[in-house]
C-alpha cells in the first residue's frame, strides 16, 4: 500500500498534468463550442509559442514571461487571421477539421525546418525553484502552469457568466440571428473569442517550453488526450477542459502510484466512459 | 594491449590517408546506386537528421577515394515518415522500379523489418544499424553494423552491472523503471535475470507506456523505495522527463543507468550527471587516435552545426551509420562486386574493421552469442565519456 | 455501365500478373487499404452523424488479432481474416448496444467514446496480447500471385470491392436513406418509423467488420505489429480527413478522398524535400477544401447536377389500405396520461377517445398540452403514467418506429423535414418504414401520389430550404399522409397562411378523411375548426375538459371561461 506521501504527491503531480491539458484544452473548446470551429491546428500553434518562447529566452536572453509580452498579442493576431480565413470561406464544422489540419502540417514542417526534429530545452533559472507543503514538493513550473490555467478558466468563464460581453457571445452561440437582431455584433465577437483562444495557446506554449523538451512530434501526442478532456469538459465551457484534464491527470497518477503505471491509460478512460454512460446529460 | 591497439590504428590511419594524399583518385563511369529510406518526418525524425548528415559525409568520402569499383557512389534517399508500411512499400520501389544497385539501412526495429521482407524477397543483402530485436532477424542476408549481440538481453545488463560494480560506491538495491518500447523493454526483461544471477536486490520494478507524459507519480515510487541505483529502461528523452520530475521533488538517484538517451537534453541536467549509458563510439580518444575518424568528426561536427542540430558530437547513433557504410566499402572492395549472394558470401566468412571494433558475423542469425561492441559511457561534467571496458575508456576515465 | 464496371474489374485483378515492379502492387494496396478505412468509416459516421474517432481502435483489433492467431499460434492466415472482423464486429456491436441506447449520446460523446476506447483497448494490447516486445507475423503467402505483394494487393482488392459494393448497396437502400434520416434529425426519423437504434447498430457493426478486416490484412502486411503503430491517432484523423475531403454524402466520396490523400502523402517522399513536401502537402489540403466545400466529389456532383425528367404521372393507384369504414368506434383510448417536465406537468392526466372517421378537433389555450398530447401518443416522449390502447392495442412504452408501423401519424407545428433529403425523399421516407414496408421503387411511386395532392410534384427534386413557409407544412402533410396512416395528429398546420391557402388545405383535409383517415386536428384559428371538424375535444391544464359537437363544446361554461376568463358580464 502506497504511502501517504506517495499518493499525496501523484495527485499533485496529475493535478499539474491536468491544468496543462485544461490550458490546452481551453482555446479548443471555446472556438470549437461557440464558433463552431474544430480548431486542430491549435495544439500546432501551442507549441509554435513554446519554440518561440524558446527562442526568444535561449538565444536573445529574454525572461520567458516577459517573452508572453510579445508571442500573446503576436498570436492573438494569428487567431483572428484564422477566424477571417474562415469567414472568407464559409469553412463548415468538418471541413475547419480539414484545414487546421493542413495548417498543422505547414506549422509542424516550419518548426522543423528551422529547429530540425532533434530535442530542445528550454534552460531557465524558475526550473530550480521548488517550495515543500508539508511533506510534498511543488515546483515554481509546475504551479505557474496550474495558476494560468486557473486564473484563464476561471477569467473567460466570469466573463461569459457575468459580463454584458459574455452574455452577448454566449446568446451568439446559441441562436445567432436572434442575438443579432438584439444588436449584437457576431463578427466582432467571433474575431474576440477566436484571438482569446489564440492567447491562450501562447500561454499554454509559454507553460510547455517551461516544463517540457520540445520537439516536432509532440504536436500529436497530447491530441488524444487534450480532445478527451475537451469534450468530457462540454464545448464552449471555460472550466470544463479543466476539470476533465484534471480528472484524467490525477487518475492516471494514482494508478501509477498504485500499481504497474503501465495500466494507467485504461484506468483513466475507462473511468471517462463510465462517467459518460452513466451521467450523460450532465455534457450535452 | 591498449597501446597496441592505439598503435595499429595509428598505423592503419597513416597509410590510409597516405593512400588518398597523392592525386584524388577519380570515381568514373556509371554511378552506382544505393538506396535506403530514413524516417525524415514524423516521430523518429531527431534520429534521421543524424544517420542522414553521416551518410552523406560518408558517400562524400567514398566518392573523394575513388567511389566504389572506381565508379562514383550515388545515394538515393526516401522519406518513409515513421511509417514501416511505408518502408516496405519504398524499399520495393527502390529495389523494382528504381532499380538500385544495393540497398541500406532505413531507421529502427519495425523499418527494419520491412525492409527487411523486401530484402528477402528479392535476394538483396540488407545492412542495418538500428535493430533491437535479434532474434526477429530471420533472413539469411541480413547483416546488423551496430556491433549488437545475439543476446542482448543478457550481454547488455552485464556491462551496464559491470561497470556499476566499478562506481566508488557499487550498488545493492536496484529499481528498474522501464518502457514498454518494444527493444528497451526486452533488454529491462533480461536485466531482471541478469539481477538475480548477480546477487542484486530488486526493491521496483514499474513499466509505463512509451509516450507517458507525466512521470510524477514513478518518480516519487524510487524516491519511496530508495535504491541504490535506478535501472532506467529508457530511450529517447524519457530519462530527462524521469530526472526532472524527481528533481522537482528534491530526489536525486545515487547512480543511474539509461540505455539509450538522446544524448544531448541530458548535458545540462545536475541530476543525470554520473548517469551510465550504453554506446559504440564516443568523440575521444582511443576512438578518435585514428586520423580519419578525427576528420570525421570535426567535419560531422560543422555539418551538424550547419543542420542546425543542438547535439553535434558523433556518438553511438552517427557511429552505427557511418559502420554500415564501412562494411559495404569493406564487402564490395574485397569482392570487386555488387552482387548480393556474393557480398552475403563475403560478410559471413569475414570481418570489417569499424571505427568502434571489429564486426563479424559468424554466429546465430548472423550476430555473434554473447559478446559484442558496446560500451558503458557515463556523463561527466557535460561530457558523455566512455568509462568501461577499460580498453575503450577516454584516457584517465573513472567511474565517478 | 455493366461492362465498364467488368472491364474495370478485369484490369485490376490482372494487375499482379502482368510482371509490374512489386512497388506499384504496394503502392496499390496502400490505396486499397484507405479506401477500405474511409469507406467503412463513412458507412456510420458519414450517413449517420455519429462521428466516430475509435475507428483506429478496430483497425487495431483486426490487426492483432491474425498477429496473434497467425504470427503467435501459427494458424493459416486466410483463416484469421475472418475472424479479425468478426472480433471488432462484436467489439463494436458491445460497445454500440450501450452507447446508442443512451438517447443523450449524440454528436461529441459519441465521439469522444470512440476516442476513449481507443486507448483503452491499445492499453489492454500493449499489456496482454503483445506484452511489449510487439508481435512478428511471418506467414507463407497462399500462391495466388507470383508475389507476395500481389497477394496482399488482391485481398485488399477484395476487400475494397466488398466495401464499396457494401457502401453503395447502404446508399441506395432504405437502410441508408434512414441512416440519412437519422443524420438530419434523429427523433423525427424514429417518429416516421427508422428502427434507429437497430440501424445505428447495423451500421456500426459492419463499419468496424470491414476495419478490422482490413486491419488483419494489414498485419500481414508490415509483418511485424507494436501497439503504438497500430492504436496511433493518426489512423482515426485521416478518415475523418479522406471522407470529408471527398465527399461524406456519397458512397464513393470517401475513396475519392482517399485517393486523393494517398497520392498526396505519396508525391512526397523524395529524400530532398522532406520536410518541404510536409508543407506543401498541407496547403493543398487547405486550398482543395476551400474550392470544394462539399468535398471533391460532392463539388463535381453539385457541378454536374442534372434534373432527372419530370417523371410521368403514375396512375393513381386508389388501393384502399385501410380496414372497411366502420365509423363511429373508438380508434384511440387515451386514459389518465400524465407527463412532467422537470416540475411542469403538461399532461395530468387526459382522457379522450377518438373514434373511426372522424376529423376531432383538439383545441385549448397555449400551454394546454395538445402539442405534448401528440407527442406522448407518436412515441417521442414517455408517458409518466396513464394508457393509450389503438385498436385494443397498447401503445405505452412501445418504441416510436413501432407505433408509425401500427399506422399513426403526426405533422410537426414547425416543419421539421430532413434538410439534406430532396422532397422527394422526405416524402419517400414514410412509405419505405410505415405499415406495409415497401421497397425504395414502390415508396417512391407512393410519394409522387402524395405530391401530386400537395400540389408539390413540380418541387420533388429541391431541397425543402428552398421552399417557402407553406410549402413546407404541405411537405408535412405529404410525409405524414404518404404512409397512408389510419390515425393522422395535424398539428397547426393552418398557422402562418392566408384565407385562400386554408381554405385549399381544408379541402384537402376533408379529402383525407374521405380516404378513410381518422384526423385529430390541433388548431387555433376557429373557423377552421368548427367548419371541418366532427366533434371538438378542449385541454386546458393538461386535462380534457370537454369533448362533443363543436357548436356546443364551445358555448359549454368551462370551456369559455378557459379561454376567456370568469365573465364579468
Amino acid at each position: 500500500m502506497p504511502s501517504a506521501t506517495l499518493l499525496g504527491q501523484s495527485v499533485l503531480s496529475g493535478v499539474f498534468i491536468g491544468a496543462l491539458y485544461g490550458l490546452l484544452g481551453l482555446g479548443l473548446s471555446l472556438s470549437w463550442g461557440m464558433l463552431r470551429q474544430v480548431n486542430l491546428a491549435h495544439f500546432a500553434l501551442a507549441f509554435l509559442g513554446a519554440y518561440v518562447t524558446f527562442q526568444l529566452a535561449a538565444v536573445a536572453k529574454i525572461d520567458p514571461f516577459v517573452t508572453l509580452a510579445i508571442v500573446a498579442p503576436a498570436f492573438f493576431v494569428l487567431g483572428m487571421a484564422l477566424h477571417w480565413f474562415f469567414l472568407r470561406f464559409s469553412v463548415t464544422l468538418l471541413n475547419t477539421l480539414l484545414v487546421t489540419f493542413g495548417i498543422t502540417s505547414i506549422i509542424e514542417a516550419g518548426i522543423q525546418w528551422y529547429w530540425t526534429a532533434d530535442f530542445h530545452r528550454m534552460e531557465n533559472a524558475y526550473a530550480a525553484v521548488r517550495w515543500k507543503l508539508g511533506p510534498l514538493f511543488l515546483a515554481l513550473t509546475d504551479v505557474i502552469t496550474l495558476g494560468f490555467a486557473l486564473a484563464l478558466a476561471l477569467g473567460a468563464w466570469a466573463v461569459l457568466r457575468f459580463t454584458d460581453l459574455g452574455k452577448a457571445i454566449r446568446a451568439t452561440t446559441e441562436d445567432a440571428p436572434i442575438a443579432a437582431a438584439f444588436g449584437v455584433n457576431e463578427k466582432l465577437l467571433g474575431f474576440l473569442v477566436s484571438g482569446f483562444a489564440a492567447s491562450v495557446a501562447a500561454v499554454a506554449g509559454l507553460c510547455l517550453a517551461l516544463n517540457h523538451t520540445l520537439a516536432p512530434v509532440q504536436i500529436y501526442a497530447w491530441m488524444g488526450v487534450v480532445f478527451a478532456a475537451v469534450m468530457m469538459g462540454g464545448l464552449g465551457r471555460p472550466i470544463g477542459p479543466l476539470v476533465a484534464g484534471i480528472v484524467i491527470g490525477v487518475s492516471e497518477a494514482v494508478t501509477m502510484a498504485v500499481t504497474n503505471p503501465t495500466w494507467a491509460p485504461l484506468v483513466s478512460f475507462s473511468l471517462l466512459i463510465v462517467i459518460l454512460l452513466l451521467r450523460p446529460a450532465r455534457f450535452s | 594491449m591498449k597501446i597496441d591497439r592505439r598503435r595499429a590504428l595509428a598505423a592503419g590511419g597513416a597509410l590510409l590517408s597516405a593512400m588518398a594524399l597523392p592525386g584524388v583518385l577519380r570515381a568514373q563511369g556509371k554511378p552506382i546506386r544505393i538506396g535506403s529510406t530514413l524516417p525524415l518526418t514524423g516521430p523518429l525524425a531527431s534520429l534521421a537528421i543524424i544517420h542522414k548528415v553521416t551518410a552523406e559525409i560518408c558517400v562524400e568520402n567514398l566518392n573523394k577515394r575513388g567511389g566504389l569499383l572506381g565508379r562514383p557512389v550515388e545515394w538515393v534517399l526516401r522519406d518513409d515518415q515513421s511509417k514501416p508500411e511505408l518502408t516496405r512499400t519504398l524499399y520495393e520501389q527502390l529495389i523494382t522500379a528504381d532499380t538500385v544497385d544495393l540497398i541500406q539501412s532505413p531507421y529502427a526495429t519495425a523499418s527494419i523489418l520491412a525492409a527487411m521482407g523486401v530484402a528477402q524477397r528479392y535476394n538483396k543483402v540488407l545492412l542495418h544499424t538500428s535493430f533491437g530485436i535479434p532474434k526477429l532477424a530471420k533472413y539469411d542476408m541480413q547483416f546488423q553494423t551496430a556491433g549488437s549481440p545475439f543476446d542482448p538481453e543478457n550481454v547488455w545488463p552485464n556491462h551496464i552491472f559491470d561497470a556499476a560494480a566499478k562506481l566508488p560506491k557499487p550498488p545493492k538495491t536496484i529499481a528498474i523503471v522501464t518502457s514498454k518500447f518494444p527493444s528497451v523493454h526486452a533488454i529491462s526483461v533480461g536485466a531482471r535475470e541478469v539481477m538475480k544471477k548477480r546477487g542484486l536486490t530488486e526493491v521496483l520494478h514499474l513499466e509505463y507506456e512509451f509516450g507517458n507524459r507525466d512521470y510524477g507519480a514513478i518518480a516519487s515510487r524510487v524516491k519511496e523505495a530508495n535504491p541504490d541505483f535506478l535501472w532506467g529502461g529508457t530511450n529517447g528523452i524519457d530519462p530527462v522527463l524521469m530526472l526532472e520530475a524527481m528533481k522537482k521533488i528534491d530526489y536525486r538517484p545515487p547512480a543511474q543507468a539509461h540505455l539509450f538517451p538522446a544524448p544531448g537534453p541530458m548535458l545540462k541536467l545536475p541530476e543525470a550527471q554520473g548517469a551510465l549509458a550504453l554506446t559504440t563510439f564516443e568523440s575521444h580518444a582511443p576512438f578518435t587516435d585514428d586520423p580519419v575518424i578525427a576528420q570525421f568528426v570535426k567535419t560531422y561536427g560543422e555539418r551538424a552545426q550547419q543542420a542546425g542540430i543542438p547535439y553535434t558530437s558523433v556518438d553511438l547513433q552517427s557511429a552505427i551509420m557511418y559502420a554500415s557504410w564501412q562494411v559495404l566499402e569493406s564487402a564490395v572492395t574485397a569482392t570487386k562486386s555488387l552482387d548480393d549472394k556474393t557480398i552475403g558470401a563475403w560478410l559471413k566468412k569475414n570481418e570489417v574493421k569499424t571505427l568502434f571494433g571489429t564486426l563479424r558475423w559468424n554466429g546465430p542469425q548472423n550476430y555473434v552469442e554473447g559478446a559484442d561492441l558496446y560500451k558503458v559511457k557515463q556523463l561527466q561534467q557535460g561530457k558523455w565519456v566512455v568509462v568501461h571496458p577499460t580498453q575503450w575508456a577516454a584516457p584517465g576515465a573513472k567511474l565517478t | 455501365m455493366k461492362t465498364a464496371l467488368a472491364v474495370c474489374a478485369v484490369v485490376l485483378c490482372a494487375v499482379p500478373f502482368v510482371g509490374l515492379p512489386a512497388f506499384y502492387e504496394s503502392f496499390l494496396y496502400l490505396l486499397l487499404s484507405a479506401i477500405v478505412l474511409a469507406t467503412s468509416w463513412n458507412l456510420l459516421s458519414g450517413y449517420s452523424g455519429y462521428f466516430s474517432f475509435g475507428h483506429g481502435a478496430f483497425f487495431g483489433v483486426g490487426v492483432y488479432t491474425t498477429a496473434a492467431l497467425a504470427g503467435k499460434l501459427g494458424w493459416p492466415f486466410l483463416w484469421t481474416l475472418p475472424l479479425a472482423a468478426l472480433a471488432a464486429t462484436v467489439l463494436g456491436v458491445a460497445l454500440g448496444a450501450v452507447v446508442f441506447r443512451v438517447r443523450a449520446l449524440r454528436g461529441e460523446l459519441f465521439a469522444l467514446l470512440s476516442l476513449a476506447i481507443t486507448f483503452v483497448l491499445s492499453t489492454i494490447a500493449l499489456n496482454t496480447v503483445d506484452g511489449g516486445p510487439g508481435i512478428q507475423v511471418m506467414v507463407d503467402m497462399p500462391k495466388i500471385a507470383p508475389t507476395a505483394s500481389g497477394v496482399l494487393y488482391l485481398l485488399m482488392l477484395a476487400a475494397a470491392a466488398l466495401t464499396l459494393w457494401t457502401a453503395y448497396a447502404m446508399y441506395h437502400s432504405r437502410f441508408g436513406t434512414g441512416l440519412f434520416a437519422i443524420h438530419d434529425d434523429e427523433d423525427v426519423a424514429e417518429v416516421m418509423g427508422v428502427p434507429t437504434y437497430r440501424f445505428k447498430l447495423a451500421a456500426f457493426a459492419i463499419s468496424c467488420a470491414l476495419a478490422g478486416l482490413a486491419g488483419g490484412i494489414h498485419a500481414i502486411f508490415v509483418s511485424y505489429v507494436t501497439v503504438a503503430e497500430t492504436f496511433s491517432i493518426a489512423l482515426a484523423v485521416n478518415v475523418v480527413l479522406m471522407s470529408a475531403l471527398g465527399g461524406t454524402r456519397h458512397w464513393l466520396g470517401p475513396a475519392v478522398g482517399a485517393i486523393a490523400i494517398t497520392m498526396l502523402l505519396y508525391a512526397f517522399t523524395s529524400g530532398n524535400a522532406a520536410v518541404v513536401g510536409r508543407a506543401l502537402s498541407g496547403l493543398i489540403l487547405i486550398v482543395v477544401i476551400v474550392a470544394m466545400p462539399a468535398g471533391i466529389l460532392g463539388q463535381i456532383l453539385k457541378r454536374f447536377r442534372r434534373e432527372p425528367p419530370a417523371r410521368p404521372r403514375p396512375e393513381a393507384i386508389l388501393t384502399d389500405l385501410h380496414h372497411a369504414k366502420k365509423s363511429g368506434e373508438p380508434l384511440l383510448v387515451v386514459r389518465g396520461v400524465a407527463k412532467a417536465f422537470k416540475g411542469v406537468q403538461a399532461l395530468a392526466g387526459v382522457d379522450l377517445d377518438i373514434r373511426r372517421g372522424e376529423i376531432l378537433g383538439l383545441v385549448g389555450p397555449n400551454g394546454s398540452g395538445k402539442s405534448t398530447l401528440i407527442n406522448v401518443v407518436s412515441g417521442h416522449y414517455a408517458v409518466d403514467r396513464g394508457s393509450i390502447r389503438f385498436e385494443g392495442e397498447e401503445l405505452v412504452g412501445t418504441p416510436a418506429h413501432r407505433i408509425a408501423r401500427a399506422g399513426i401519424a403526426r405533422t410537426y407545428q414547425i416543419p421539421r423535414p430532413f434538410q439534406q433529403l430532396t422532397v422527394l425523399q422526405n416524402i419517400a421516407l414514410r412509405p419505405m418504414f410505415g405499415q406495409v414496408v415497401m421497397d425504395r421503387a414502390s415508396a417512391e411511386a407512393e410519394a409522387w401520389r402524395w405530391l401530386e395532392f400537395t400540389n408539390l410534384a413540380d418541387k420533388a427534386y429541391r431541397y425543402p430550404g428552398e421552399l417557402n413557409l407553406h410549402q413546407r407544412k404541405f411537405l408535412e402533410l405529404a410525409r405524414a399522409l404518404a404512409s397512408r396512416p389510419r390515425l393522422l395528429f395535424l398539428d397547426e398546420v393552418l398557422s402562418g397562411l392566408t384565407p385562400a391557402e386554408m381554405d385549399g388545405a381544408l379541402r384537402l383535409i376533408r379529402a383525407i378523411r374521405d380516404q378513410g383517415a381518422t384526423i385529430v386536428f390541433v388548431e387555433h384559428v376557429m373557423r377552421a375548426v368548427m367548419e371541418v371538424t366532427d366533434r371538438v375535444a378542449v385541454l386546458t391544464y393538461g386535462r380534457a375538459i370537454a369533448e362533443g359537437a363543436p357548436a356546443e363544446v364551445m358555448r359549454h361554461p368551462d370551456v369559455v371561461s378557459a379561454y376567456l376568463g370568469a365573465a364579468h358580464v
